[in-house]
């Protein structure tokens, strides 16, 4: 029909009238604006990660060490130990799922643990480098598998007695400090601990590229 | 702003346009009549916006498909008042668009020139029951997996083409992963965007005639004129909010229900959206019809029936031709339109209380199928699981499930999690009286079973009922019995 044919809008009609649609103009934008409001405010709200409004739920669950592993890294002198963890990872909704890595394990002499954190600029004098665990619980470092450069898996050579990044030639010493190559920093250390009997470690996964140690995730 | 406002205007016409669709006539005036038709509009665009937050956490398959609607319900902040706008918004539209036809049917508004507008509503209606009966399925809770099957064999009962129907809809031969996908595909995108465009067309032929006005043999042009904007607007939008409450409060004190997860092994008696009661209740009486007659019957009541009905609705405006409007003029579209209602009214009623008797029966008696798969399921509960099947699943059932309406479930429930001493109490006082548990009333005789059972009978049973079927609760021991006994 349109503006032009419509005949009700014509008259412009008595004041009270016009003060009547005017009233009712804006009673009915204010009830768009609510109805808006308490669809929007919930809709809205149900985008929030649930990690931003449950932190801790993402802090880590503790992996136990199988008894051989631990005897493995018991028996270490001088030479790192590579030890198999599984764990149970849950994915929002899906079915916890089996999931496993490898850390390196070291035993340090009683010389080499009173030096670390000599050696260890980059985790206790860089203020950015710091983690919030002891690095080094009764003289046992649990070090991630993952090279702080560009996160390939490092190896152990016992020729050199040095860790070694086969895929840009990172190196780093027994216990973690950067040797040569371009990693950024020294190996991140894990959260370990005797609980009940049993040694358990926690898997984090750090940024790699940069010499400050920021947490992607945990297991 | 009002340089804003003119740039704009220059470059769009949006200004321009939006007032040539807010000024508009209202023959005889602005009525509280005319609002069913917006309201159903509003909910569509609630169901929509609602509807698209869902899909940022439900995912659509067996695995995954109860699993994600939980997690909105028990993690996603707000999620379940989402869902529960989603499903309240469901039922306020299906309800707006039966009284706005009902309203268009009394009133005379779909005869010419409207016929196309008419049909098109009907389609419109058809495409909101689809979406319903495929938004019904995707909780993948047991009864929208027994429900869903029960729509799916009706549509198999259809001669000659039944078969391969109920094949298209499973996509497959039962009901599973891809039966899901299919009816994800249908109720978020292929519907959706039928009923959007539909709506349009509906709006936009609404336009294109103007409104039909009051069921008077007059003409329109003589009649008083209303203004669209704001009078009309107003009325639509109160008539909106006043629906719209309804739903938030409904989605606050009664929120979506969510059952446990499908699982085909377990006796249910599913029940339909109320919408759809009374095609079921028709189906239940063509099920009670005498032996011989009954494959007639079913087909009356799948294909014959239902199928009068639309075409009836489809081709009454080129059927009902005398022009007048008056509801006196036109009895045999009033009387047809009466009966309708009414045996629809009255198969609903029916269909809602034989449900509601057949499900406070079946689960005191599982299928021997549920209860031995029940059994399976449940971890080697060794003596105290000996106990319960011997005395307690008769009513509680086999996996602790409970009996609608008289036995309360075990099973998730925070009483039996809860304390160990009131849970003790109950076994050897026993309990009666009307108690709530998840939202469901139950008002069942619980036996005392002090002299019945030993202390080391209930408290293995004690045991085992709060640690089966997900739940996990302390153990109970011999002594703590003892006290509770003193």
């Amino acid at each position: 029909m349109g503006v032009h044919e419509a005949q009700a809008y014509q008259d412009p009609g008595t004041p009270e009238e016009q003060s009547r649609r005017a009233f009712m103009a804006n009673v009915t934008l204010a009830i768009g604006g609510v109805i808006g409001l308490v669809v929007a405010v919930p809709v809205l709200t149900s985008l929030v990660p649930d990690t931003l409004i449950r932190p801790d739920k993402g802090k880590g669950t503790w992996t136990p060490l199988s008894a051989d592993e631990f005897k493995k890294l018991e028996a270490s002198t001088d030479t790192p130990v590579r030890l198999n963890i599984s764990f149970k990872t849950t994915d929002a909704y899906l079915p916890p799922a089996e999931d496993s890595q490898f850390v390196w394990g070291v035993k340090l002499s009683p010389t080499q643990a009173q030096g670390f954190q000599k050696n260890r600029p980059d985790l206790y004098a860089d203020p950015a480098g710091k983690v919030d665990y002891p690095a080094v619980t009764m003289n046992f470092v649990i070090f991630s598998s993952v090279c702080p450069h560009l996160g390939c898996r490092y190896n152990w050579s016992a020729d050199a007695k040095r860790f070694i990044c086969p895929c840009h030639g990172s190196q780093f010493s027994l216990v973690g400090e950067h040797e040569a190559g371009p990693a950024p920093r020294g190996l991140d250390p894990l959260p370990f601990r005797e609980a009940n009997g049993t040694a358990e470690v926690t898997w984090i996964d750090y940024k790699t590229q940069q010499p400050a140690r920021v947490i992607i995730a945990y297991t | 702003m009002a340089s804003i406002i003119d740039w704009i205007e220059q470059r769009t016409g949006a200004v321009s346009a939006t007032t040539e669709f807010l000024t508009e006539d209202v023959p005889g005036g602005a009525s509280y009549w005319y609002v069913f038709g917006s309201a159903t509009i509003f909910c569509m665009i609630l169901q929509i916006v609602t509807g698209i937050f869902l899909t940022f956490y439900y995912a659509p398959s067996a695995a995954t498909a109860w699993e994600s609607t939980k997690y909105i319900y028990d993690v996603v902040p707000l999620g379940w008042f989402v869902i529960s706008l989603h499903y309240w918004g469901a039922t306020a539209m299906i309800a707006l668009m039966f009284l706005h036809l009902l309203q268009v049917l009394i009133w005379g508004a779909y005869k010419a020139p409207r016929e196309m507008m008419w049909i098109v509503g009907v389609i419109l209606l058809l495409v909101t029951l689809v979406l319903g009966l495929t938004g019904y399925l995707l909780p993948w809770d047991l009864n929208a997996a027994a429900a869903s099957e029960v729509a799916i064999s009706i549509s198999a009962s259809v001669p000659v083409i039944g078969p391969t129907i109920a094949q298209f809809l499973y996509d497959g031969t039962n009901l599973g992963t891809l039966t899901i996908n299919r009816f994800y595909g249908l109720h978020v995108w292929l519907m959706p965007a039928a009923l959007v465009l539909l709506a349009a067309a509906h709006l936009y032929i609404f336009r294109h005639n103007g409104s039909a006005g009051p069921p008077v043999d007059k003409d329109l042009k003589r009649l008083p004129q209303g203004r669209f904007w704001p009078n009309q607007m107003f009325m639509d939008a109160a008539a909106s909010f006043a629906v719209f409450v309804v739903i938030v409060l409904l989605s606050i004190f009664s929120p979506a229900p969510l059952d446990e997860k499908a699982d085909p092994t377990r006796a249910f008696i599913p029940f339909p959206a109320w919408y759809f009661l009374a095609l079921y209740g028709l189906l239940r009486v063509a099920g009670a019809s005498p032996g011989p007659v009954v494959p007639i019957a079913n087909l009356l009541a799948t294909v014959v029936i239902p199928g009068v009905l639309v075409t009836w609705l489809i081709v009454l405006p080129f059927l009902d031709r005398n022009p007048s409007r008056r509801l006196t003029k036109r009895p045999w579209a009033m009387g047809l339109t009466a009966i309708s209602v009414l045996g629809a009214v009255a198969l609903s009623v029916y269909s809602q209380s034989a449900i509601a008797q057949e499900q406070a029966q079946t689960p005191a008696a599982p299928a021997p199928a549920a209860s031995a798969a029940a059994g399976a399921a449940v971890p080697a509960g060794g003596k105290g699981a000996q106990v319960y099947g011997a005395n307690c699943s008769g009513c509680h059932g086999a996996s602790g499930q409970g009996t609608p309406g008289t036995f309360p479930p075990l099973a998730k429930n925070a009483f039996v999690t809860g304390d160990p001493k009131p849970v003790v109490h109950a076994i050897l006082y026993g309990l009666s009286g009307s108690i709530q548990v998840n939202g469901g009333t139950y008002n069942g005789q619980m036996p005392a079973w002090k002299g019945q059972l030993t202390n080391a009978d209930i408290a293995a049973v004690a045991t085992y009922v709060r640690s089966a079927w997900g739940n996990s609760a302390g153990a109970v021991t011999e002594a703590d019995v003892a006290k509770v006994a003193k």
